[in-house]
């Protein structure tokens, strides 16, 4: 379809737009429009829609803006919230996976004795003896014979987890106040 | 100017702790916000909303062909407004601006609604759907228009409105519909000579049946 524009249409447009067609219009342009297809459109679909606008307008029932700044209120204070959220839920999971780790090492260790270690009477004696098992890892680590003590990898491992958490954390913080 | 520094603080954000406020790492709202009158703000955009809700609410039902949908996506288009971090500020970048980006908003809400597939049930529909509207209580403009619009693509429906009840240029339709200008002058052009041509077949029937 070929772009066909009328040098009247621009004119016939401020018109309109002040209000001023047709009965303030010049005679020829009235002659024009009655001849010319462009602006014979123009003025029809805009007198229509402006018609429909003025319809519309008083169908309009706009809700008081109070609820509407209430929502975005609402909505916001959310998105804000779930940013804050984030990084938290990610330390949660990071928390979990080490949990995680330390139980399923810690089965593994206590598997290798056998399914001695399902049994209650066991339990009994593995508490009793985790004061002095604890003062014996701490002598280990404090002596630096880490290698050959599964037991310190098991006290390690959640102990750096907790650092680079905590760490983390502060990080957060320390950034979010910049 | 970044996109967040344009946005001034609401009277509300003022109750949340500053941790909560902050939407870029430089937290620029902060600097906005000692400049801004909270009730001041708050009247602006009452004033701005009285001015831009009934348009807003006309494009909205003209183009979509539902009072109830319109409703709903006008309130939804002024939450994002507000909610938005690149929003123009109506103090500083004036309402013609801002009245765009809404009119923007609301464009891409109803064409997220028309991409929406969904299966309408009996209850959703309102009943002005169903009601019989007597032909004496109907205006010339429903009369004449209602019918050519239905017959328009959603998209020409958009810009013929724009262009002939709101009064936007080729640009600023472009900037609402996210098209650029040319293409809007040539899909505009063609809108327009085919709902000329179905109002006055609609005319000419109705000629003939009075």
């Amino acid at each position: 379809m070929k772009l066909k524009s009328c040098r009247h249409e621009n004119e016939l447009r401020e018109l309109m737009a002040r209000g001023q067609w047709p009965d303030a219009c010049p005679p020829e342009l009235r002659a024009h429009v009655s001849g010319c297809r462009t602006c014979g459109d123009l003025v029809l679909i805009s007198e229509a829609f402006q018609h429909a606008r003025v319809e519309s307008l008083a169908a309009a029932r706009p809700v008081p803006p109070a609820v509407l700044l209430w929502r975005a209120q609402l909505r916001r204070r959310n998105a804000a919230v779930e940013r804050i959220g984030r990084p938290l839920l990610g330390a949660q999971i990071f928390a979990c996976a080490v949990a995680l780790f330390a139980a399923v090492g810690f089965a593994g260790f206590e598997a290798r004795s056998g399914v001695a270690w399902l049994t209650w009477s066991y339990w009994q004696d593995w508490f009793a003896q985790l004061p002095q098992a604890a003062v014996a890892q701490w002598d280990s680590l404090s002596s630096g014979s880490l290698a050959g003590s599964a037991w310190s990898w098991m006290v390690l491992v959640p102990a750096l987890a907790t650092l680079v958490l905590l760490g983390g954390v502060a990080v957060y913080f320390a950034t979010d106040k910049q | 100017m970044a996109p967040t520094e344009k946005r001034a603080r609401m009277s509300w954000e003022f109750a949340l702790p500053d941790a909560l406020l902050h939407t870029s790492p430089g937290g620029a709202q902060d600097a906005a916000a000692g400049a801004c009158d909270p009730a001041m703000e708050n009247e602006a955009f009452a004033a701005f909303y009285s001015r831009s809700s009934r348009p807003l609410w006309a494009y909205l039902a003209r183009s979509s062909a539902d009072p109830a949908l319109a409703d709903d996506l006008m309130q939804e288009s002024y939450v994002r407004f507000l909610c938005a971090a690149g929003a123009p500020a109506l103090a500083t970048d004036g309402e013609a601006a801002a009245r765009l980006y809404l009119f923007r908003i609301a464009t891409n809400l109803l064409r997220d609604y028309w991409r929406r597939p969904r299966a309408a049930s009996i209850e959703e529909i309102p009943e002005e759907f169903f009601a019989v509207r007597g032909q004496a209580a109907q205006t010339d403009a429903q009369i004449l228009l209602e019918p050519a619009m239905r017959q328009m693509k959603p998209r020409e429906r958009q810009m013929l409105w724009l262009a002939h009840a709101e009064g936007y240029s080729h640009r600023e339709i472009a900037k609402v519909m996210g098209l650029n200008a040319a293409s809007v002058r040539l899909l505009l052009f063609r809108a327009r000579r085919k709902i000329a041509a179905l109002l006055r077949a609609h005319s000419a029937d109705d000629g003939r049946k009075s």
